[in-house]
């Protein structure tokens, strides 16, 4: 019985260790894998049978801190010449991480689509726009841009738009210009304005 | 203060009215009788006034009441098998009274005196509702916070469907408490989506506390506390094992629980309880399509062991709860322009059908909780208490992401907490009873590295340290109750963003009271009012937060600069309690200085991913006040009807505007009908619950407050004894006309329509 009695002494004991040995434990640096901090379009001139010709030239969207911290993203013009042809290639890149995200891309494939939307593509366009990828899904990584020979306006807005997890067979999905894209469900990964330049 | 001082001449007038009539023999006393070591009520307790030749017994509660006495000075006797017995002289020359007497057990010398449990009731003075028994039966199968929107005043602010928080008075998360049996549950309760980590199944009552009970429970009980209370472990051998199942259609939800208590033959006082539960639900239909991946998985289990005897009392409980619940698909928006586009079109894009599947987005909780309580009786008076709280939280929270990120939590966070209580309760022959106490919390909180995303909130280590003393007085009809606590916290906290080690040193510290009174004004009709302050510290997240929130298309800022908040609550309550027809009505108003909320700031943010609305953490002063009223009435012994109903206002008295996310105006009414033969009881309800759309809309919010609606609900009940043995049978149908609605307090309300028609079967069987 005088164990018993002693009973509540112990626990109090017992809780005084429980309460020095659990603090916090140091913070780790955590390396931003999600953000996307570069989006480069890269394009190379197509001759009349569809094989690359020149120089790729290449224009970046970049946002170094990613979403958290306000400074607004630098946007290069994309400058495109009348009645070319062009391959255009994305890449995009965390910079934060050290991390090429275009073969994670690649790889979800059936989970990510590009779209192209904007005043470049509305209206008698200043460009058209097909999917042109090596595996042949519909992804948007490379599409087949054609500028018009005389396009009825310049200084275009050309709007890349990366959706994710979205129902790629629901009707029109298929359009890179698809207006209601956000009815095939999923969301926005990317949604960059770049100002079009004709020369 | 108007309301106060008619409130105060409502009170002088009663009294007037007792004391002119006081010369007719129309009297009465009116007591409690309860054990002096544990305030149980004694049942059968055999009460005699040796002047009148008039007696009574108590009833089940332990309350008695003899009528028609003159005025004049009584002797009255109380005696109970076992206990000593109580002589005292009464007086009843100026009015009534009312009394609570506490009987001590005699010595255990004699033989055959049962030793019996030593289960707390709550002794406060303010409003308290409890659900228990068969309307605790009805809400099985339901999430804590469903099952309290049972009671008047208490509504939910939910995600979806699987995470309700209960909100007591227009507060919630932080602003409220919930103790698991006994213990202050310490999660990760500020975050709007995080539902209390806890399984309804362990309760044998549920109790809301409508009143600041800061200075009994420790900080932040400005709104209330909810207390989750297993039955009393036994004292001897009886065992007892109650089994639940339950299915519903809507989700294809089973769930299953099962309880076992029983004691020792040879060690007298010893008992014990084992619990476990199992449930498991898939995608919710709304009228017209189901809502993608809102599937959920749990399971928990308790155990609690204990031995009392007439000086000693310990009791050892372990409780386990998981959870995983899939967060609608839709509502992980990209950024503002698909939250804008899913808000326009009302509903979710897909409809992926039924499936039990769980994908990402989708959170992962674990939460072990594990207390030693004891108590000592020191002498007749001096009860001594010790109470230890150990609890582990784990908080997993998975984004839709890309490729093995998405394996990876985005948000892991570990939170351990150490609580120990000590205090002394001392009960008295004459009017005095009160507790004294101090009470430490500590905590310490860990982000789990490898999420890939800079955390929401820092690490951090905190301590807080309470000492406290509350008296109660009671003499005649009249009951009154004071308090004092002083609190000292300390939180440290540290975070790596971008790069850069941020640390902060905060100190906090607060006093708090309370005053409360309880008044018999007749014999039917009680009245109590509390007036209590109430204090809490701004949380880590409100202090540190820095982060995307998908489900807003938000980014959050928090502030370290923040101040306490405090606040005065006043709750009033009036009861009456007649043959046929009961009611209560309560009013309260919460004054609240520097109240802490979540405001637009009207600037964006453009990132690659689009552009996010910016979110900030302000102080403001605001004030609530409102009302609650449920009563029924019993139109013959088969047929009976209830009514229930809440209304709240909430401002912001600095800026004159109104609050997100505070409850509209309801009710909830229906007829029950009894019929079926005496030892098979029969029970059908039709109700119907109103809800009015939220006028009193904030200056800013993502969609405008949908319209009201209209439910009807149906439920069978039906018991059948089987021998010793009980089965009960309950058939539920929850909105039963199937109809699209919105409800305000549900978060989804942006993405998707609330649940549709919801037919549930439960099934109870008790040896």
């Amino acid at each position: 019985m005088y164990t018993v009695k002693r009973l509540p002494f112990y626990a109090l004991a017992l809780a005084t260790f429980a309460f020095a040995s659990c603090e916090s434990e140091d913070p780790v640096m955590e390396n931003e894998e999600e953000v996307i901090t570069d989006v480069t379009l890269s394009f190379t001139e197509l001759n009349a049978t569809g094989d690359p010709i020149g120089t790729k030239i290449s224009f970046k969207a970049s946002d170094p801190q990613g979403i958290e911290l306000g400074t607004a993203p630098t946007i290069e013009p994309v400058n495109l010449i009348k009645g070319k042809t062009y391959r255009m290639e994305i890449t995009v890149a965390n910079a934060i991480a050290n991390e090429d995200i275009t073969s994670e891309i690649l790889a979800e494939g059936d989970a990510h689509q590009f779209y192209f939307l904007g005043t470049a593509f509305v209206g008698s366009p200043p460009l058209t726009i097909a999917y042109d990828d090596a595996s042949g899904q519909l992804i948007g990584l490379r599409t087949k841009v054609t500028v018009a020979a005389s396009p009825g306006f310049n200084n275009a807005t050309m709007r890349v738009i990366l959706r994710h997890d979205l129902n790629k067979s629901y009707p029109g999905a298929n359009n890179p210009n698809f207006q209601n894209y956000e009815q095939a469900g999923g969301e926005s990964d990317l949604d960059i304005n770049f100002p079009l330049v004709i020369n | 203060m108007k309301i106060k001082y008619s409130a105060l001449l409502l009170l002088l007038f009663a009294l007037q009215a007792q004391l002119s009539f006081g010369q007719k023999c129309d009297l009465s006393i009116r007591g409690k009788i309860i054990h002096l070591e544990n305030n149980e009520p004694i049942i059968g307790a055999y009460v005699w006034i040796a002047e009148s030749n008039t007696g009574a017994a108590s009833d089940e509660n332990g309350n008695f009441f003899i009528k028609d006495l003159c005025p004049g000075m009584y002797n009255l006797t109380i005696q109970y098998l076992g206990h000593k017995e109580i002589k005292e002289t009464i007086d009843l020359t100026t009015g009534p009274l009312n009394k609570t007497f506490r009987m001590e057990e005699e010595s255990m010398e004699l033989s055959g005196v049962e030793i019996h449990g030593h289960r707390e009731a709550v002794q406060t003075t303010t409003s308290v509702s409890s659900l228990y028994g068969e309307a605790l039966l009805e809400t099985r199968g339901e999430n804590l916070g469903e099952s309290l929107k049972r009671i008047a005043g208490v509504t939910t602010f939910s995600t979806g469907n699987s995470i309700s928080k209960p909100v007591i008075h227009g507060m919630h998360s932080n602003r409220i408490m919930i103790l698991n049996n006994g213990i202050r549950l310490e999660g990760q309760q500020w975050g709007a989506e995080h539902a209390p980590e806890i399984d309804p199944f362990i309760a044998d009552e549920i109790t809301v506390i409508k009143g600041a009970e800061t200075v009994r429970f420790g900080p932040e009980a400005m709104g209330g506390v909810i207390l989750v209370t297993p039955a009393a472990l036994p004292t001897k051998k009886e065992s007892l094992t109650n089994i639940h199942l339950l299915g519903a259609t809507n989700g294809q939800m089973g769930n299953i629980s099962a309880t076992h208590s029983s004691g020792s033959d040879k060690i007298k006082g010893l008992g014990y309880r084992v619990q476990g539960s199992a449930k498991r639900a898939g995608n919710i239909k709304s009228p017209d399509y189901y809502q993608g991946n809102t599937g959920l998985s749990e399971y928990s289990a308790s155990a609690a062991v204990g031995y009392s005897s007439a000086k000693l009392g310990v009791e050892g409980y372990y409780s386990f709860f998981n959870t995983t619940l899939g967060i609608l698909k839709d509502s992980h928006t990209g950024n503002l322009d698909d939250l804008e586009n899913i808000i326009a079109n009302g509903r979710p894009f897909s409809d992926p059908g039924f499936t039990y599947d769980i994908t990402n987005p989708k959170q992962v909780v674990t939460h072990h909780l594990a207390k030693l309580k004891s108590h000592y009786h020191l002498s007749d008076r001096w009860k001594l208490n010790f109470q230890y709280g150990f609890q582990f939280n784990n908080r997993q929270e998975y984004d839709k992401r890309r490729g093995d990120l998405n394996e990876r939590p985005s948000l892991d966070l570990e939170l351990y907490t150490n609580t120990i209580d000590l205090f002394a309760d001392h009960t008295h022959i004459n009017e005095f009873s009160g507790t004294w106490g101090i009470n430490l919390i500590q905590q310490a909180n860990s982000n789990i590295p490898g999420t890939g995303v800079t955390p929401l909130i820092p690490n951090y280590d905190m301590m807080n340290a309470g000492i406290y003393m509350m008296e109660k007085y009671s003499k005649g009809s009249l009951e009154l109750e004071v308090g004092l606590r002083f609190d000292i916290r300390s939180i440290s906290t540290a975070r790596y963003v971008q790069s850069v080690l941020e640390e902060a040193d905060l100190n906090y510290q607060n006093f708090s009271a309370f005053l409360g009174g309880l008044y018999q004004l007749s014999p039917r009709v009680t009245f109590s009012s509390n007036l209590g302050s109430a204090w809490r510290a701004p949380n880590v997240n409100e202090l540190f937060s820095q982060g995307l929130h998908h489900g807003a298309a938000a980014v959050e800022f928090g502030d370290p600069d923040l101040d306490s908040e405090k606040s005065f609550k006043w709750v009033n309550e009036i009861a009456y309690d007649g043959e046929k027809t009961h009611w209560e009505l309560t009013a309260y108003t919460n004054q609240i200085q520097d109240y802490i909320y979540l405001n637009p700031t009207g600037e964006t943010y453009v990132s690659l991913r689009g552009t996010f609305n910016v979110y900030e953490y302000l102080q403001a002063d605001a004030f609530f006040y409102g009302f609650d009223l449920s009563g029924s009435y019993e139109f013959t012994d088969k047929i009976s009807g209830y009514a229930k109903g809440s209304i709240i206002r909430a401002k912001n008295t600095e800026a004159d505007n109104y609050f997100p996310f505070i409850p509209s105006d309801r009710m909830d009414w229906g007829m029950s009908f009894e019929f079926g033969k005496k030892q098979q009881t029969n029970k059908l309800t039709l109700s119907n619950m109103l809800v009015a759309r939220q006028n009193r809309e904030p200056d800013y919010d993502l969609a405008p407050a949908p319209p009201g609606y209209s439910l009807i609900n149906l439920g069978y009940q039906r018991q059948f004894p089987i021998g010793n043995d009980k089965l009960n049978i309950g058939l539920q149908v929850q909105n039963l006309l199937n109809s699209s609605y919105k409800e305000y307090m549900n978060r989804f309300r942006y993405f998707t329509d609330d649940i549709g028609r919801n037919i549930m079967l439960k099934i109870n069987y008790q040896f």
